[in-house]
């Protein structure tokens, strides 16, 4: 296993285990990718999109490279070619109330990139 | 108190009572698969008696799909051959592309049971869910038999109730019998008698039944019905049981 990607599982073991809003509403994040855009999806636990909230992107050592906004129908679009993805990248999501998070990683992006 | 400890010792002498409830099984590795966990589940379908873990042929299934957002993908030619409880059955790894809930359904081949003079059919099914997302938890799939949850069919913690709509082309079935049974995996739970092994509880009027687990694990529910057909046998028509079969998994509580 290279060293970007046991870096990243080590910090996603410690993302898993921080404290997470999971409580009433939760706040559900997902994020796909293609070779060409990483699509973050926030909605919550009834099935309503998130319509506003800040996306904070980051490597898998935890460095922020970018911020943007949600769109009111609970998604953004993050171009791959403006992050550096080769460690992977946690897609955190925070609505002010709620936050949470997906991680893609090395691997997810490369699988989807193929197919 | 007698008791009976389900040895392989007495395994012929339970091979021969009548009180043995077949199942239709479709386990997932984990019903609730997060991030953290992978991006795929791994099923075992087979035929069964599930608490003496006793296994039975299963054909190849007549249809085998899963459900995810309203669309239904055929996963028959997906199915991977596989002893099973020392007998035929099939694996199936899946990868989960989004979150929600993925329900699993199998329509076996019509078994025929000599000794119950009849066929049986168990239309099974199983939901898993994936990445946090509970969405289409009581998902319908309009089967010709079936089990429509009411609760969640996932995340229950060990002696919640469990409810269910047993429901029939469509319909509920009125005082429906519903068999229930657990999945002996560990085989460390035993029967103070036969009558233990599978019970069975009555939905009410309007094909609603209500069940509380003692002990976390895989259940089954199997709501029987006869069916408004037959199939033939040695050139008699011979009845058909319609079962409607859903496996729901109860956790450990964790607390004190």
């Amino acid at each position: 296993m290279d060293r970007p990607v046991i870096r990243f599982l080590v910090f996603a073991a410690a993302f898993a285990t921080a404290p997470l809003g999971a409580m009433a509403h939760q706040l559900i994040v997902f994020a796909s990718v293609d070779c060409e855009d990483v699509t973050v999806e926030a909605k919550f636990s009834n099935g309503n999109a998130a319509r506003e909230g800040e996306v904070r992107v980051m490597d898998g050592e935890n460095t922020l490279l970018t911020t943007l906004s949600l769109q009111e129908d609970g998604t953004a679009i993050i171009p791959l070619e403006t992050v550096d993805h080769a460690s992977g990248l946690v897609i955190e999501v925070d609505t002010g109330s709620h936050d949470n998070y997906w991680l893609l990683t090395p691997d997810d992006i490369a699988r989807n990139c193929r197919s | 108190m007698k008791r009976y400890l389900f040895t392989t010792a007495l395994a012929g002498l339970i091979a021969t009572t009548p009180a043995m409830a077949h199942y239709g099984m479709i386990i997932p590795d984990d019903p609730m698969i997060s991030q953290e966990d992978g991006r795929s589940v791994s099923l075992t379908m087979s035929f069964s008696h599930p608490f003496e873990l006793d296994g039975m042929m299963l054909e190849r299934p007549a249809a085998f799909s899963v459900t995810h957002e309203g669309v239904t993908s055929d996963l028959l030619d997906r199915l991977e051959d596989a002893s099973v409880m020392e007998d035929q059955g099939y694996t199936l790894d899946y990868p989960l592309e989004r979150p929600g809930t993925y329900v699993f359904a199998m329509e076996p081949q019509p078994y025929w049971e000599p000794a119950e003079d009849a066929f049986i059919i168990h239309y099974t099914k199983t939901y898993v869910t994936a990445f946090g997302d509970d969405e289409g938890w009581d998902t319908e799939l309009g089967l010709k038999t079936e089990i429509v949850p009411l609760s969640k069919p996932f995340g229950l913690w060990e002696s919640n109730v469990f409810q269910g709509i047993v429901k029939m082309d469509g319909e509920p079935v009125p005082y429906a019998e519903v068999e229930v049974e657990f999945f002996n995996q560990d085989t460390a739970a035993t029967a103070p008698d036969e009558l233990m092994i599978t019970q069975t509880v009555k939905a009410d009027a309007d094909g609603v039944f209500t069940y509380a687990p003692p002990a976390h694990g895989w259940w089954g529910f199997a709501a029987l019905n006869t069916a408004d057909y037959t199939l033939p046998q040695d050139g008699e028509d011979k009845a058909v049981e319609l079962g409607a079969v859903i496996w729901v998994h109860f956790e450990e509580w964790t607390g004190q």
